[in-house]
């Protein structure tokens, strides 16, 4: 079917573009914390493949020269770009440890391929180890999001009664909040002060646990139409267990909902940290993520003059395109 | 009328719950709030024994938030150590500017929307649908805040349009009429955002319901009949098609407060966004829960107002038939 | 219809006074009411036999199937099932019950799991009760496809891939797979065009002499019912109105409501009468 293969494509490039992110630190070539004071807001660094010596595969760049208005190319050295380079280290998952980077250049010249910002840090790298922030942050926040909806919804369809009664009118009054005003109010009474990692939990905790009322409506949907269904009640005329009635026939059918509720939430919840940590809520400096390095453009001035710090919202806007064509996808 | 009254205690014992919820976080608040008003000098420490006792911090919980439900009742949301005056009225001015921008977007979005998802739903099938669906599809799946960077940058490069605020810093001298003007010119960009971000959603929506019923049998029977292509229309789907329609712009009602906190923050529309914002970050608890209540209220009345809508459309949830609840 | 006439043994299934009601839920507006679905029941099936359970919609047949099959607790009465009562049993006690007495639904697509394939719809209640290996299961099942009509190669073709048809020879195989003695058949023949109704008539009948099965045949097909039952019991708002062997109901009737189901016109039940080999 020509859905099932547009389906498999999307996944490919979902799963290559996550991975890219997962590997950050290899395909960066700089990393994200590295602040370089002498080239605030430098230009993409451009790649030039015919030097002194005529044409040559593999392409040089030049180092940035501070100037009166702006930068230009200090063309009295060519800086090639190296392959496989030993660079900064850094740990793949917190775990694999390198410092092999895909590419690079010697210094002092900076292969910046999309830029510096304020602090003369490299966008390209910070806009790759950012994506790890913010798809982790939309990823797992789906995670606590569809699982707290899978149990409420699965057992308020299966109980039934005062049961199901109760958890709706609870997600009921969970649908009426305002859910961004809800967030800033939780946030309001947490200490203002929190490391990196706590922001990032705290965050993904709390989107996580607001969004769960209508996937678990749809969830308990399913689960009420399959508790009706004949094949349930013949299996429990065999004497089958409420536990093998939800493991072998109710559960399954839940998944393609679950599934669809994934690829919609997932960049629904990117962007939702991308918008706190945007405002400042969210993951704070010098941690990147594509919210706070959007934070920059708060500045018109900044907005206006410096085009590849907009790389994040290009990012932001591939993520969500391709999840949105898989929900879509998955919806028919 | 029964559904009626249903609906009724059901949005109000809502209220009861949120009103709840938001009396638990002002009690939960970790330290005690007032230890942190003492340590500001500017509030004397008559006003905060006041204030103690006005809340009553040693009455049982039970009679604490009876008192609190009766304070709000009354309109009285407590007090902001940030602006040191009562969050009420800050809200209040906040809150209407707020709307005064939602609403026009609201309405915008509507008199585009509506129209061009029924038009496109006529087109069913043909390659030019496919475009628009496309397209469509694109401009749902862009997030909010990259709309409104988007269009933030293109307003400040073309100076086309003033970015920033309600007002300029002349206003007070221009004429009754010019006044308007001001506002208006000011409001173009968060409402073209806003307008941007919904569209899409309403389009898709009549869309896909004005679509669902052309293709129903009745439909086909008046085409069988011989009943022309707009008088079908108008009498015969669209009434049928705007259920799912009523609901979403119920929705929409429901969200005129809390949906634009990030275009007025982005755009510095002074509306109730910046205000909680701000809040937050000074930990100004009483008027962060203010504005949470003032929004849920409204999402309350806007859901409640899309049932009275939606009962006055469709006639079998009136009768009680197979759609009502 | 193979009955034994030596056969005065006990009844295989035996029901007393069966009753279960239904309350509406009232509310503050309006005041809720109690619907008799079934009221003072009484009939009983010996082997080989089959009871015929005949009404309106609405009249009661589908609660009593349910109560039968214990899907759902009666509120008064007695349900033999080979010396127990299970009218009243806990649901942990009914475990030994649940393998004497098997149901075959109405419309055999929604009856089965459809991820399911052949093969693990037929095993499924061996495996819920935990007989036998995995081996001796499958071997089973695919003996019961054989015996419903179907090729045992196709047990790992998904069950929706069967017809109609198929599908529900499918689920009388798994009827069978824990070797009831009573089968309870919902409206099993419903919806099915008449070539393929009368295959799996056939088939109930066939299967019917080889195990000395039992049927409680719930239908508003009065012609199906002349063919296949030996007796009718005819319900109307939850009470058998009347009772007795297919050819007295049918050619005899007393209770108008019998007469109403058999149709409006003398004439047509004197054809039905005629089409059954009886003089009016």
């Amino acid at each position: 079917m020509r859905n099932k293969r547009r389906i498999r494509y999307l996944l490919v490039a979902l799963a290559v573009s996550h991975l890219v992110v997962v590997f950050a630190g290899f395909i960066a070539p700089c990393d994200a914390k590295q602040q370089d004071r002498s080239l605030p807001y430098a230009p993409p660094t451009r790649m030039h493949f015919v030097g002194a010596s005529g044409f040559h595969f593999r392409p040089f760049v030049f180092a940035s020269l501070a100037d009166a208005d702006g930068y230009r190319e200090d063309r009295t050295r060519e800086y090639p770009v190296h392959f496989f380079v030993k660079g900064s280290s850094y740990a793949v998952f917190g775990m694999i440890k390198s410092d092999v980077h895909l590419f690079g250049v010697d210094a002092p010249a900076r292969f910046m391929l999309l830029g510096a910002d304020a602090f003369g840090r490299d966008e390209f790298s910070r806009l790759l180890w950012g994506g790890q922030i913010s798809l982790a942050a939309g990823l797992l926040a789906t995670l606590i999001t569809l699982t707290t909806a899978a149990v409420i919804g699965t057992v308020s369809g299966f109980h039934g009664g005062w049961v199901d009664e109760a958890l709706m009118g609870v997600s009921e009054l969970f649908l009426s909040l305002p859910w961004l005003y809800f967030l800033l109010g939780v946030r309001a009474f947490l200490p203002l002060h929190v490391s990196p990692t706590g922001t990032f939990f705290l965050l993904i905790g709390v989107i996580g646990l607001i969004g769960w009322a209508r996937p678990a409506r749809l969830v308990r949907g399913v689960v009420l139409s399959a508790r009706n269904r004949n094949y349930v009640s013949a299996a429990r005329g065999f004497g089958a267990s409420d536990l093998y009635l939800l493991r072998t026939h109710i559960l399954p059918a839940t998944f393609s909902v679950l599934l669809t509720q994934a690829a919609m939430l997932v960049p629904l919840y990117v962007a939702a940290e991308a918008t706190l940590s945007f405002f400042g809520l969210g993951v704070s400096e010098p941690v990147p993520s594509w919210g706070n390095m959007l934070a920059a453009l708060q500045h018109y001035s900044v907005l206006v003059s410096y085009d590849w710090l907009l790389a994040p919202a290009a990012a932001l806007v591939v993520t969500s395109v391709m999840y949105g064509m898989l929900a879509d996808a998955l919806d028919s | 009328m029964k559904y009626l009254a249903r609906r009724a205690i059901r949005a109000f014992a809502l209220l009861i719950a949120v009103s709840v919820l938001c009396f638990l976080f002002t009690e939960m608040a970790p330290g005690s709030f007032f230890d942190e008003m003492r340590l500001n000098p500017q509030i004397s420490p008559e006003t905060i024994s006041n204030l103690r006792s006005r809340y009553g911090l040693d009455q049982p919980l039970v009679e604490r938030y009876g008192h609190w439900l009766l304070a709000v009742a009354h309109g009285d949301l407590g007090y902001s150590i940030a602006y040191n005056a009562p969050v009420a009225p800050l809200l209040w001015t906040r809150a209407l500017n707020t709307l005064l921008l939602t609403t026009t977007a609201m309405v915008l979005t509507w008199l585009i929307g509506v129209p061009l998802g029924v038009w496109t739903a006529t087109w069913r099938g043909k390659w030019l649908d496919r475009i628009v669906e496309t397209g469509n599809s694109l401009l749902i799946s862009i997030p909010e805040i990259v709309i409104a960077l988007g269009l933030l940058a293109w307003a400040v490069r073309s100076r086309a349009v003033p970015i920033g605020g309600m007002i300029s810093l002349s206003h007070d001298d221009l004429s009754g009429w010019g006044k308007l003007r001001d506002v208006l010119q000011h409001l173009l960009l968060p409402t073209a955002i806003l307008v941007l971000a919904g569209v899409s959603i309403v389009v898709r929506h009549v869309r896909a319901s004005v679509g669902e019923v052309l293709d129903a049998p009745f439909v086909r029977a008046g085409r069988g009949l011989g009943i022309g292509q707009v008088r079908l229309l108008f009498r015969h789907v669209l009434p049928v098609a705007a259920s799912p329609g009523i609901t979403l712009f119920g929705f929409s009602i429901a969200s005129l407060l809390s949906g634009s906190l990030l275009v007025e923050v982005t755009t510095g529309w002074p509306g109730l966004g910046p205000l909680l914002l701000e809040a937050t970050f000074a930990r100004d608890l009483y008027l962060v829960i203010g504005g949470i209540i003032f929004s849920a209220v409204f999402l309350l009345a806007g859901n409640f107002i899309a049932d009275l809508l939606l009962m006055a459309s469709d006639p079998r949830i009136r009768t009680g038939g197979v759609n009502a609840e | 219809m193979n009955k034994d006439p030596a056969n005065s043994r006990s009844p295989l299934l035996r029901v007393c006074e069966l009753s279960k009601s239904y309350r509406r839920r009232g509310s503050p507006w309006q005041r809720g009411h109690v619907i008799e679905a079934a009221s003072h029941v009484t009939f009983e099936i010996f082997a080989g036999e089959t009871l015929a359970l005949v009404g309106m919609s609405g009249s009661g047949k589908s609660t009593v199937a349910r109560c039968v099959s214990r899907l759902e607790r009666p509120d008064a009465g007695e349900i033999w099932l080979n010396q127990t009562d299970i009218a009243q049993l806990e649901s942990s006690d009914l475990a030994p019950s649940r393998q004497r007495c098997q149901m075959v639904f109405q419309d055999a697509a929604t009856s089965i799991n459809p991820r399911f394939t052949a093969g693990e719809v037929i095993e499924e209640p061996m495996l819920i009760q935990q007989e036998g290996s995995q081996r001796e299961r499958r071997q089973r099942a695919q003996g019961l496809m054989s015996e419903v009509g179907l090729s045992p190669d196709s047990a790992d073709r998904l069950a929706m891939e069967f017809s109609g048809g198929q599908q529900q020879r499918l689920a009388i195989a798994r009827a069978l797979a824990l070797k009831p003695s009573v089968l309870i058949l919902d409206e099993a023949l419903s919806g099915l065009d008449l070539s393929t109704e009368a295959q799996i008539a056939n088939l109930l009948l066939d299967l019917q002499s080889a195990h000395a099965l039992a049927y409680l045949l719930i239908s508003h097909d009065l012609a199906l019912v002349a063919r296949v039952s030996d007796t009718i019991a005819v319900m109307a708002n939850g009470k058998i109105v009347e009772q007795g062997p297919t050819t007295q109901v049918i050619g005899h009737p007393t209770a108008p409501e019998t007469r109403a189901l058999l149709g409006a016109t003398e004439s047509a039940r004197v054809g039905l009468a005629a089409a059954m080999g009886m003089t009016p």
